[in-house]
């Protein structure tokens, strides 16, 4: 059990570049979560960040990240959200949207993209979170998605962050994170994860 | 078990990472592609990208326009990174407008012969041997076949036109307009029996959602693969991902 992004950010320096990691996230530590990852680690590393918006949008992440002092210089959004609120949303230059979450191919084809722009420099993707993937599509289609997506991003070298939010888990959820997923890793809580 | 003794024919790497893998390597070399879809599928995207990949890796690359100017093509069809400037003031990368070799070679009737077949397939082959084209686009086959009329005449021009760029170790990519509905790759239905190769592009709807489609159906001298694979087009090039298939239940 991980309390605090410190401790966060040195349990995944240990592994190696092409894990992919469960990221089970508990009560109120979603922001820990990210600043354990995205401020933290990513600097440690010296990664770019692509950060899969599907919970909430990229704004919302933008305007907590900035609240944070979190310099958003080498974090680039895959927004799947925005495009299906009535209004629209704000748009930033460093953030590519995705018309739905049904669209899984689109979210591996802007991945695919910001890796290529990324010149050379590794990457950490979080998915941000598989519940939120889980309201718009079937099981077997998610699976097929993940499986294809985390092998891709193994292939680059790239460290994969799947975020379950535990509280909303499911057990095809886990046993779906358990098939894909290198490593489980719970943060918060009072449970031993 | 593979047999050594046979032999790989040479490739013409396309540059579109996704597609060569698909191709197990590249086009093979001399091959005339079909390269079909209706409209807003990337075909002439795609065939440009092609060209200038092509023409960064030092082969003469020519897109010859029936339908569009070519001026108008150049400054909205290439915002891609990797564009250089120089490929075209160099003549790596070259546009022709075939109106223009209509005119020059007075071919002004609405219907040709098959007399005006031979002088059009000539002129574009003298066209490749003067500069030492390698990749060539016609965009669109359909509309030069609109001149043509007859199934006899297509077949006639398709056929000498892929001997003669083939012959010259030119690879071509021929774009065939079709509409969504077709239940054929090609308005006519000749040229996709002579090609020796066919890409369908085309638009995928699933639970309301439209994704852009690329599938390889045919391609002599190569194991490819025949899976649709999604693509969006990006200043990067065209990317490609399989087509989820969600266990069919979708």
């Amino acid at each position: 059990m991980i309390k605090s992004p410190g401790d966060l950010a040195n349990e995944l320096h240990e592994l190696p570049p092409s894990s992919a990691i469960n990221l089970k996230i508990v009560s109120d530590s979603y922001f820990d979560a990210i600043r354990g990852i995205v401020d933290i680690f990513a600097n440690k590393k010296n990664l770019n960040v692509i950060y899969i918006t599907v919970a909430i949008p990229s704004h919302s992440i933008i305007d907590v990240l900035k609240i944070l002092e979190i310099d958003l210089t080498n974090i680039y959004f895959v927004d799947c959200v925005s495009h299906i609120m009535i209004g629209g949303a704000k748009k930033y230059k460093n953030v590519l949207y995705v018309e739905s979450p049904t669209m899984l191919e689109n979210i591996m084809l802007k991945v695919e993209y910001l890796i290529r722009k990324s010149e050379g420099k590794n990457n950490v993707i979080v998915l941000d979170a598989i519940n939120a993937l889980g309201i718009h599509n079937n099981m077997k289609i998610l699976s097929e998605f993940l499986h294809i997506f985390i092998n891709n991003l193994r292939a680059k070298d790239a460290y994969s962050m799947v975020f379950t939010m535990e509280e909303f888990s499911t057990d095809e959820i886990s046993n779906m994170m358990k098939l894909v997923c290198d490593t489980t890793i719970t943060i918060g809580g009072g449970g031993d994860g | 078990m593979p047999s050594e003794n046979i032999i790989e024919r040479e490739r013409c790497v396309t540059g579109i990472d996704g597609l060569d893998n698909i191709l197990n390597g590249g086009i093979p070399r001399g091959n005339t592609i079909l390269f079909t879809g209706s409209c807003g599928t990337g075909k002439t995207t795609l065939s440009l990208e092609f060209l200038v990949h092509g023409a960064l890796a030092d082969e003469n690359s020519l897109f010859v326009s029936v339908t569009e100017s070519s001026d108008k093509l150049t400054t909205n069809v290439i915002p891609y990174d990797f564009f250089e400037e120089s490929l075209i003031k160099t003549g790596k990368l070259a546009f022709v407008d075939m109106p223009v070799i209509y005119e020059r070679l007075g071919l002004t009737n609405v219907e040709f012969s098959l007399e005006d077949v031979d002088t059009l397939v000539r002129a574009l082959g003298n066209l490749v041997d003067e500069l030492s084209v390698k990749r060539l686009v016609i965009d669109s086959i359909t509309s030069v076949c609109y001149r043509l009329k007859t199934e006899e005449k297509i077949r006639e021009f398709i056929l000498k036109i892929g001997k003669a760029l083939s012959n010259r170790g030119c690879t071509s990519l021929l774009i065939s307009e079709i509409s969504p509905s077709a239940d054929r790759y090609s308005l006519y239905g000749v040229e996709e029996a002579i090609a020796d190769g066919i890409v369908l592009m085309g638009n995928y709807e699933r639970r309301g959602d439209l994704l852009r489609t690329l599938q390889v159906v045919k391609m002599r001298g190569t194991t490819h693969s025949r899976a649709k694979y999604v693509l969006d087009l990006t200043p990067a090039g065209v990317l490609l991902v399989p087509l989820l298939k969600g266990g069919g239940g979708i």
